[in-house]
């Protein structure tokens, strides 16, 4: 399978089709997974090999939906691109949408360039449809959707896969937290967050039909995952057996949510101790870091001794206290670096507010500077 | 359509197995229209499909009957281009599908797609234009054949798939299409095809040429002309084996001859060897022997100085009694030599050597077959000295050595064998008898 640029893709096209397969390809999102685009494989032709390029007119788009790849075929003719697409869809050699339910289809029309998308979320929404559908045979998962489909914070915002039977995919939902995106957005406001791009999904796999083997994954955006502090500190409870979807989501959800509540007053706080430190330091800060707020470097004398303070504060400040890293401006180490010391453990409260936090970590550079500065000069050289 | 059972068996019924063929000039036209289009082709197929009925019966079970459908696709109707009898929700338009099919309607029995580059698999379009065909056609197993072009990147290699779906079952949707006459010829026989021809320009000059290959039964004039032939070879080959019968009681005559001198020899021989022996107790009785031994009657000194020359070959252990006259094989041999042509006498030439001489003849298979054939000469003598009995051998070549030395044998021992002993040299020696070229006038012949 070959793997191309969609840029790759759209210079091979006939040019006819260009556009339809740009509006794909560059803006193209279908379902709730927003960060994974609709990819293109597979160009080939339907013209005679003598064609002169470029004249592809079929290929593979491969659709992200409730954790799968959809491959479908679409077919084309360059020699008549004004006409409609065929599709083949792949392994579901049984979803037959009804035509009527299509109406990009039946009033196809080739000069817009959303065309071909529209038809595509169309038939997703079929394929929705059909998915249910196949659910009516193992009605545990069924039930639990439709519970979900009630609730009007998750409402149509689901995608539901009904496993196969000879493979190891079994039924498989996946929703978006819905308190998140009202959190997202508070977020987006102070974090470099982009609303468009980032999700958060939440997708249960049901392993057989008793709902014993339950397997719950969260699924986040990497610039989410990332201000909150990686993978690793978001751990979901696992899915309670004989437990109800209904009763598990807002748990997860309100995880979620204290989450980033703390992650948003984390944020506020080192904004805050930033601004303390500013107008104590005044000019000897030498940069800080203006978006996150996560770092800060003074550059401070002490009898003719200058020195650089910088000051790391982790995520989840201020209940982590900040990282002080000495450095002397004079002396250098072995391996050619500036020398330094770095203090984790000094005075410390996290009931203080930005302002104690820099009167008291002026008081603690006075009594350790002398020691600071005897160690450069002992361990150091010139 | 016709071929359909009155009772109406349904689509998941017992007709379960399905056959299908296409000739090879449809396929042909068929891939012809797809790879000249520069885009996708579609058109239908016509034919027909009947039922066979076969029964088997087996010793296990009683009569089974096995309902197998035979689709037959005579003819294809190419569509001039795409979407011509549906819309773009794939409506199918019962009037354009009229004025496209018109009167052939009655014999579709499928119709057909192809696409380039594309799965073997119905598409989605496909599959709805399917059911509404096959209810405005009436054709409960309406077949569809997919044709793919499968190109590599760089164009050097092209395969064109086709594969034959009967899309309204359930189960084994894919049926094997075959071609007659397409395929492995060396397993199969020229097969043909119960297609009706309907071609008028082709009834026409057959009917104007056929007076030249087809005689008035309507057999074809060459089968008689092969047959009298045939015939002819086999008078040829007849009068043949009267000639063969004639000349092998010849032989079997002379051999019957050579039998009894060879009697007499024997017999002679036994009392000459008697005399001597009364002579040699009288004169010993008397006083010294005399040298009147050496002045004994040429024929018998010659004959036991015959005696003493045969055992010289180095192979042999032991002296063999009774060698044949020389004087007899020469007469014999003259008698050959006068009647056979080049090649044969060549072959018959050495023989003098062979009887007394320490060598004997390469065992060349000219010179073994037909030096033996006379049922002499140093090879029997050999096998003879070296005990080898075998009577009754496989191989012609062998036999003739063999039933030489066997004949020898009975002849020293018993008498009574011999007619056992001619019998055996004919139905070997003949074909020995016969000379290389297939010529009855062989050595035999008198």
């Amino acid at each position: 399978m070959n793997n191309m640029s969609p840029e790759v893709a759209l210079h091979r096209i006939s040019p006819e089709l260009r556009p339809l397969l740009c509006s794909v390809v560059r803006n193209g999102r279908v379902g709730l997974d927003s960060t994974n685009c609709l990819r293109v494989t597979d160009l080939k032709t339907g013209c005679t090999s003598l064609t002169p390029g470029p004249c592809c007119d079929r290929f593979k788009l491969h659709i992200p939906y409730a954790g799968e790849t959809l491959k479908w075929d679409i077919i084309f003719n360059a020699r008549y691109p004004e006409l409609p697409p065929d599709f083949i869809f792949g392994e579901d050699a049984e979803f037959l949408p009804e035509p009527s339910e299509l109406p990009h289809l039946v009033q196809w029309d080739a000069g817009d360039p959303e065309c071909l998308l529209q038809l595509v979320k169309e038939l997703i929404q079929q394929y929705h449809q059909y998915q249910c559908q196949r659910l009516r045979e193992s009605s545990r998962l069924l039930f639990e959707y439709d519970s979900l489909l009630e609730d009007p914070n998750y409402g149509r915002n689901m995608e539901i896969y009904a496993g196969r039977k000879n493979s190891w995919v079994g039924d498989r939902i996946v929703l978006v937290c819905p308190s998140f995106i009202s959190i997202m957005s508070s977020l987006s406001q102070d974090t470099a967050l982009d609303p468009g791009e980032d999700v958060a999904l939440l997708s249960v796999s049901f392993e057989d039909a008793e709902a014993t083997q339950v397997f719950p994954k969260l699924y986040l955006s990497p610039s989410i995952e990332h201000a909150l502090g990686g993978s690793s500190a978001l751990h979901i409870p696992a899915f309670p057996s004989g437990g109800c979807l209904i009763d598990y989501v807002p748990q997860v959800c309100q995880l979620l949510t204290n989450k980033v509540q703390y992650v948003i007053q984390g944020y506020h706080k080192r904004r805050e101790y930033i601004a303390a430190f500013l107008s104590h330091f005044g000019m000897g800060v030498v940069e800080y870091d203006a978006e996150g707020f996560t770092k800060l470097t003074l550059l401070l004398m002490w009898k003719d001794f200058c020195f650089l303070v910088h000051v790391d504060l982790p995520l989840y400040f201020p209940r982590d206290q900040p990282t002080l890293t000495f450095q002397s401006v004079y002396h250098f180490t072995n391996s050619g670096q500036l020398y330094s010391q770095v203090q984790k453990s000094y005075p410390y409260s996290p009931r203080w507010d930005g302002n104690e936090m820099a009167k008291r970590a002026k008081a603690y550079f006075k009594s350790f500077i002398p020691q600071f500065q005897e160690g450069a000069f002992a361990n150091g050289k010139l | 359509v016709p071929g359909f059972a009155a009772g109406g068996s349904g689509i998941d019924g017992d007709v379960s197995i399905m056959a299908a063929s296409i000739s090879g000039y449809t396929f042909s036209s068929v891939c012809f229209h797809s790879a000249n289009s520069n885009s996708d082709h579609e058109g239908f197929l016509l034919g027909e499909v009947r039922q066979e009925e076969t029964v088997s019966i087996s010793d296990t079970q009683i009569s089974t009957a096995e309902l197998l459908q035979v689709v037959e696709i005579h003819n294809h109707d190419p569509c001039a281009q795409l979407f011509s009898f549906y819309d773009y929700a794939g409506k199918v338009n019962e009037d354009n599908l009229n004025r496209i099919l018109k009167d052939r309607r009655k014999s579709v029995i499928g119709w057909y797609r192809f696409r380039r580059n594309t799965q073997q698999q119905m598409s989605f379009r496909e599959q709805i234009i399917h059911k509404q065909l096959t209810q405005l056609l009436g054709v409960p197993d309406l077949v569809f054949l997919l044709f793919s072009f499968i190109s590599t990147a760089n164009s050097s290699t092209h395969a064109l798939e086709y594969v034959l779906f009967r899309p309204n079952r359930r189960y084994n949707q894919r049926i094997t299409l075959t071609i007659p006459n397409l395929g492995n010829t060396s397993q199969q026989e020229y097969k043909v095809s119960s297609v009706p021809n309907t071609s008028l320009n082709y009834a026409k000059v057959i009917k104007e040429h056929g007076a030249e290959f087809f005689d008035k039964d309507g057999v074809m004039k060459d089968i008689r002309t092969i047959f009298q032939v045939y015939s002819a070879l086999q008078d040829k080959v007849q009068a043949v084996c009267g000639e063969v019968e004639q000349s092998e009681r010849v032989k079997e005559k002379i051999q019957e001859d050579v039998n009894k001198l060879k009697q007499q020899i024997a017999l002679r021989k036994r009392k000459t060897a008697e005399e001597e022996r009364r002579l040699r107790e009288a004169q010993n009785a008397e006083s010294h022997p005399t040298s009147e031994e050496n002045s004994e009657p040429s024929e018998t000194s010659l004959l036991s100085r015959v005696a003493f020359h045969a055992p010289s070959a180095p192979e042999r252990p032991g002296t063999s009694p009774n060698p044949p006259s020389y004087s007899d094989l020469l007469s014999q041999e003259d008698s050959l030599l006068s009647s056979s042509s080049s090649p044969t006498s060549a072959a018959l030439l050495p023989r003098p050597q062979a009887v007394g001489s320490p060598g004997h003849p390469t065992p060349g298979p000219l010179g073994m077959g037909l030096g033996l054939s006379l049922g002499l000469g140093s090879d029997s003598l050999d096998r003879q000295a070296a005990g080898q009995e075998d009577d009754d051998d496989d191989d012609d070549d062998d036999d003739d050595d063999d039933e030489d030395s066997s004949e020898y044998e009975n002849l020293v021992s018993e008498a009574a064998h011999l007619p056992m002993v001619s019998a055996s040299v004919l139905a070997q020696g003949r074909p020995a008898a016969l000379s290389p070229d297939g010529d009855a006038r062989g050595s035999q012949t008198s």
